[in-house]
């Protein structure tokens, strides 16, 4: 018998792209509710934001990015994965194992990896709408 | 003479393929993020698949961590499997 072991891991979810900020913070509680029942815990959350997706997933060409940070039992992980699969707002998801260093690294840093896309939001939200609404009419 | 040939030929070619040195040990990079696409971008070809060590000119400890980072980036759609039509 092996025994359950406490273990770091990163999830990256993909939202659905029509969700607003207190829908992404219910599925957020939801999601911390799914690692509570797995024995792990919320370490550090980033929010990407509504991002273009490289192909579309589940007829979605966006979607609203969550990386989180969490602990989880090792041997419930595949559990976690089944929670993440029937929880209908997430079109996908990812886990990544995190060694000691990597998470050392991830949760040191600050996240700024998106300053730029940010300002280009920024200067254009408008269009970015409608070539929203022109690609999903296609 | 030979030095000169070899430098035009560089200049004419991509900055990418010009490379000899492994990128990610000239900045000392530690781990590869799967999800820091503007370093993985210019990685892949236009097709999508991934550049090979001989022409981006990486080390393979490094190839190696960027295949994997490249395979998961592929899987969370930052970065396409194929080109889209
Ligand atoms: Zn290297």
């Amino acid at each position: 018998m092996r025994r359950n072991a406490l273990r770091s891991y990163q999830s990256i979810l993909i939202l659905k792209p029509d969700l607003d900020e207190t829908q992404v913070d219910q599925a957020l509680e939801k999601v911390s509710e799914f690692l509570k029942k797995n024995d792990g815990s919320c370490l550090k959350v980033e929010k990407w934001g509504k991002k273009r997706l490289a192909y579309r997933v589940k007829k979605n060409r966006f979607g609203y990015y969550l990386n989180i940070y969490h602990t989880c039992g090792n041997q419930n992980v595949s559990s976690l994965e089944t929670e993440y699969k029937l929880f209908e707002q997430i079109i996908r998801y990812l886990v990544v194992r995190l060694g000691d260093k990597e998470l050392e690294r991830a949760v040191s840093r600050e996240y700024k990896g998106e300053k730029s896309d940010s300002t280009g939001r920024e200067t254009s939200p408008v269009k970015k709408e409608n070539a929203t609404k022109a690609s999903d009419n296609d | 003479m030979a030095h000169t040939k070899t430098k035009r030929t560089n200049t004419r070619k991509k900055s990418l393929l010009a490379n000899k040195i492994c990128r990610f040990c000239a900045e000392k990079v530690k781990f590869i993020d799967f999800y820091d696409i503007k370093l993985l971008k210019p990685l892949i070809s236009e097709r999508g698949k991934i550049v090979p060590s001989r022409i981006s000119g990486n080390c393979a400890k490094h190839q190696r961590q960027l295949t994997t980072a490249i395979k998961r980036a592929r899987n969370i759609a930052l970065l396409p499997f194929t080109a889209e039509h």
